[in-house]
C-alpha cells in the first residue's frame, strides 16, 4: 500500500541511492580483505603489555633496515580467533604457555630447526620446551626470554635482624619465626588473586620437593588411570609439598585473603614484609613505587638439603611462525633479526629476563644476580601450574588450599579432573 | 491479527466495485523482515548450529578435529566443576530473585504512596541501573575487602573482620547483595507501572467501605499486580542464570571454585582451549533456558493484560 502511493520520480532515486551505498559498502569490505596478500606486509604479534613500546621501536628499526618488508605490530587481536579464521599472525612472540601449546600440538606451527638461530639455543632449555608441547620432528618454537621466579626478600630487613638467606626448610622456618617474633610479617601474600598463589606458594613448594618434569612425564603415561591406587598421582606426590605450603602460608599477613597483586607490590615496596613470592616482573612495579628498596632473591628451600634448591622458570617469550602464514620468508627474516645477539641480549637486560642462547651474557640486575648460579647449573623447573591444562582451574584450587579447604580433597579433585580430561582427549 | 483485520475490512469495502480477490499480504511487509532475519540467522542461528555440531567433536576451535560422539556430554555430567557451577548458579538465582522482588515490591509501594519528594526519591533509587555491572562490582569489591573488614575489626567481630569475599561459605551472599543492588531498580519500575495502572476508584470504593491501607494492599494491590510478579520472577531468574560480570569483578569465581557460574565455566572453554567440551555445556545450558522460556510463556499467557 505504501509503495503504490509513493510518487514515481522519487523511487528510482531512492533505489539508486541505496544501490550506490551498497556497492560502496561492498567495495570497502573487499578492499579490507585484499590488503593482506600480494604486498610484503607481515603481521608481528606480541602482546606482553610491559614491552609493547620496546618491540614497536625494534620493529621500526627493522623496517628502516629492510624497507621492502612492512611490518604491522599487533598486540590486541584474539590469537585463537586468528587461527580459526585462517589468518594468524606471520610471526608470534608470546608467552610459551598452554595457549601456544595447542598450536604446537596440532601442528599449526612451522619447523624452525634449519635456522642458524636455532643452533644457538641453550640445550638445557629443550626439555622444558618439549614438556610443555612437542610436535614430533619439529622445532616449533624458539625461546626468546626466560624468567626465573623465586622468593624476593628485603635485604635491609634481613640485615637488621641478622638473618642469612635460608637454604634448607628448617632454616626457612627459623627465619620466619625470628621475623614473626620481632613483629614483622615474614611473607606478604596476595590470596585474592588466584594466579599469585598458583605461581608462588604452590609452584615453589611443589617444585622444591618434586621433580616436576619426571612427575608430569609419568603422569601423562598413566593416561586415564590416575587415582589413589596409581603409582603416580597428585594426592600421593603433592601431599607433602602442600602440607609445607600451608605451614608457610600461615606466616602471611593477616589480611592476605583480601589482598591482590597490586596490594602486594605496594606493601613489599613499603617494607611491610620481609619476603614476597613473586617473579621478576614484580621488580619493575616495586621499583616504580620505591627505587631505593634493596631487593634480593633466593629459591624457596623445601627440603633439608641445600643441593635440592631449584628456581621456577617460565619461557616468558618464544618466537613461532604459523604454517598458515603466506609470508614465510619475510617472517623468518624478522625472526632472524630479533635473534641477533645484540638485539636479544638488550631485550633480556631491559625486561629482567635470562638469556636463552649459549652466547647470552650473565644478568646485570642486582636482584637477579643471586639466581645466576642456579641458571648456570640448570637447577630450574617449570611450575606445576604451567603443566596442568587450563581447563583445570588449578590456580583456583591453589587459592582454595590457602583459604581453608581440605587439602586431601583438593588433590583428589585434581586427580579426578586429570583423569576426566585424559578420557575425553 | 491487526493486519488481517484491516485487509478484510478493506476487502469488504472494495467488494462492491472490484471482484473479490484472495487477500494477499503486500510483499513490502516481507521486505521489512529481511534485514533482521538475515542478521539473526548469520549471527545467532548459524553460530548456534555450528556450536551444536562442534559439541560432538574434540575441536579446540581450529585445525583438525575428530567426532567423539556423546563423550563430551557423558563426561560433563560427572564433572564436579560443571555440576558445581550449575548448583551455584541455580541456588544463587533463586535467592537473588526472591530478594530482588521482595525489596523492589516494597520500594514500589513506598514510591507510589503519597509521600514527599517522590520524584526525587524515584530518581535516586533508579540510579544503580545506569552504572555498568563491572564497575559496581569493583567498587563493592573494594568495600568488602577493605572498608567492611575494618568496620568489623572496630566492632570486635571475628567473622566480619575478614573479607566475606574470601570466605568460601559466605562469598555468595556478597554476590547476591551486589546483584540485587543493581537489579532492584528495573524490577521496581515494572512494579511501579503495575501499581499506577490500578484505577484509583477501586481504592476510593475500598476506603468508603472502611478498608484499612493494609487490607487494601493485600486485597487490591497484590492480586492486581500478580501478573507483574510473575513476569519479574521468571525474567529475573533467567537473567541471573547468566550471571557473569558482577562475579568476575567480585570474586572471579573464587575463593577456590566456590562462586563459578555456568557462564564463566562456558567462557573458560574459549580461553582454555576446551572449546568442544564447553560447547556441550552451552548446549545443555541453552536447553534449560528454552525450558524456562516455555514455562514463562505458559504461565504468563493471559495474565499480563490485567
Amino acid at each position: 500500500m505504501l509503495t503504490s502511493q509513493s510518487s514515481a520520480p522519487s523511487e528510482p532515486t531512492r533505489r539508486a541511492f541505496l544501490a550506490g551505498a551498497g556497492i560502496a559498502g561492498a567495495g570497502l569490505a573487499l578492499s579490507g580483505c585484499t590488503a593482506g596478500p600480494g604486498t610484503d606486509e607481515i603481521t608481528f604479534y606480541q602482546s606482553k603489555p610491559e614491552v609493547i613500546g620496546y618491540f614497536s621501536d625494534l620493529v621500526e628499526r627493522f623496517s628502516t633496515d629492510r624497507p621492502a618488508v612492512r611490518v604491522s605490530h599487533d598486540s590486541t587481536s584474539n590469537l585463537s580467533g586468528g587461527f580459526v579464521r585462517s589468518s594468524p599472525p606471520d610471526l608470534g612472540c608470546l608467552n610459551y604457555n598452554f595457549e601456544v601449546a595447542r598450536f604446537v600440538d596440532r601442528g599449526a606451527l612451522t619447523d624452525l630447526s634449519d635456522l642458524p638461530a636455532a643452533q644457538r639455543i641453550n640445550p638445557d632449555l629443550q626439555p622444558l620446551i618439549e614438556l610443555t608441547a612437542n610436535y614430533p620432528g619439529r622445532t616449533s618454537v624458539l625461546p626468546y626470554s626466560l624468567m626465573m621466579a623465586s622468593v624476593l626478600y628485603n635485604r635491609e630487613i634481613f640485615a637488621e635482624h641478622d638473618l642469612d638467606v635460608p637454604t634448607t626448610w628448617p632454616e626457612l622456618i627459623e627465619v620466619c619465626d625470628t621475623l614473626a617474633d620481632a613483629g614483622i610479617t615474614p611473607i606478604y601474600s596476595t590470596f585474592a588473586d588466584p594466579w599469585t598463589v598458583g605461581q608462588g606458594l604452590f609452584d615453589y613448594s611443589v617444585g622444591g620437593m618434586v621433580d616436576v618434569t619426571d612427575f608430569f612425564t609419568r603422569l601423562r603415561q598413566q593416561g586415564t588411570d590416575v587415582g589413589p591406587d596409581s603409582p603416580v598421582s597428585f594426592q600421593k606426590d603433592f601431599a607433602e609439598p602442600v602440607q609445607r605450603m600451608l605451614t608457610l602460608a600461615a606466616y602471611s599477613n593477616d589480611d592476605a585473603t583480601s589482598r591482590g597483586y597490586g596490594d602486594g607490590n605496594l606493601a613489599f615496596a613499603g617494607g611491610q614484609a620481609a619476603m614476597y613470592l613473586q617473579g621478576p616482573w614484580a621488580l619493575t612495579e616495586i621499583a616504580k613505587l620505591d627505587e631505593t628498596v634493596d631487593v634480593g632473591a633466593f629459591p624457596l628451600p623445601m627440603t633439608d638439603s641445600a643441593d635440592d634448591l631449584r628456581v621456577r622458570v617460565n619461557v616468558d617469550l618464544a618466537l613461532w611462525i604459523p604454517e598458515m602464514s603466506s609470508q614465510q620468508d619475510e617472517a623468518r627474516e624478522l625472526l632472524t633479526y630479533l635473534m641477533q645477539p645484540e638485539v636479544i641480549n638488550a631485550y633480556n637486560e631491559f625486561a629482567n629476563g635470562f638469556g636463552v642462547t649459549t652466547d647470552a651474557p650473565d644478568v646485570s640486575n642486582p636482584t637477579l644476580q643471586e639466581l645466576q648460579p642456579f641458571y648456570d647449573d640448570a637447577a630450574f623447573y617449570l611450575g606445576a601450574t604451567q603443566l596442568i591444562p587450563q581447563s583445570i582451574p588449578v590456580h583456583n584450587y591453589a587459592q582454595a588450599l590457602v583459604t581453608g579447604s581440605d587439602p586431601d580433597q583438593i588433590l583428589r579433585t585434581l586427580d579426578a579432573d586429570w583423569a576426566r580430561l585424559a578420557f575425553r582427549s | 491479527m491487526a493486519t488481517s483485520l484491516t485487509s478484510r475490512k478493506v476487502a469488504a469495502a472494495d467488494a462492491a466495485s472490484v471482484p473479490p480477490r484472495r487477500s494477499r499480504v503486500d510483499t513490502t511487509f516481507y521486505l521489512f523482515l529481511i534485514p533482521s532475519l538475515v542478521l539473526f540467522t548469520l549471527v545467532i542461528t548459524l553460530p548456534a548450529v555450528m556450536g551444536i555440531f562442534y559439541s560432538f567433536t574434540d575441536s579446540i576451535g581450529f585445525g583438525e578435529f575428530e567426532f567423539v560422539g556423546f563423550i563430551n556430554y557423558i563426561v560433563m555430567f560427572s564433572d564436579p566443576a560443571i555440576l558445581g557451577s550449575y548448583a551455584f548458579t541455580i541456588g544463587f538465582s533463586l535467592v537473588t530473585v526472591l530478594v530482588v522482588n521482595a525489596a523492589a515490591f516494597l520500594l514500589a509501594i513506598g514510591l507510589t504512596s503519597k509521600i514527599r519528594a517522590k520524584t526525587a526519591l524515584r530518581t535516586v533509587f533508579v540510579m544503580p541501573m545506569v552504572v555498568s555491572g563491572i564497575i559496581i562490582a569493583f567498587v563493592f569489591n573494594f568495600l568488602f575487602s577493605n572498608s567492611l573488614p575494618r568496620l568489623g575489626a572496630a566492632l570486635g567481630s571475628d567473622l566480619l573482620s575478614q573479607s566475606i569475599l574470601a570466605n568460601p561459605d559466605l562469598a555468595w551472599t556478597a554476590i547476591v547483595f551486589v546483584t540485587a543492588w543493581q537489579a532492584i531498580p528495573a524490577t521496581m519500575l515494572i512494579y511501579i507501572a503495575g501499581i499506577v495502572a490500578i484505577p484509583g476508584e477501586v481504592y476510593e470504593a475500598a476506603s468508603l467501605d472502611g478498608a484499612s491501607p493494609a487490607r487494601q494492599l493485600v486485597s487490591i494491590t497484590l492480586p492486581l499486580v500478580a501478573g507483574y510478579v510473575l513476569i519479574n520472577m521468571v525474567l529475573g531468574f533467567k537473567n541471573y542464570l547468566n550471571a557473569y560480570d558482577i562475579i568476575v569483578g567480585l570474586t572471579d569465581g573464587g575463593p577456590g571454585t566456590a562462586t563459578r557460574s555456568v557462564a564463566m565455566t562456558i567462557f573458560s572453554g574459549f580461553t582454555g582451549g576446551d572449546y568442544a567440551y564447553q560447547m556441550a555445556n552451552a548446549v545443555i545450558f541453552f536447553l534449560i533456558a528454552v525450558a524456562l522460556a516455555m514455562l514463562q510463556l505458559r504461565l504468563t499467557r493471559g495474565k499480563v493484560s490485567v
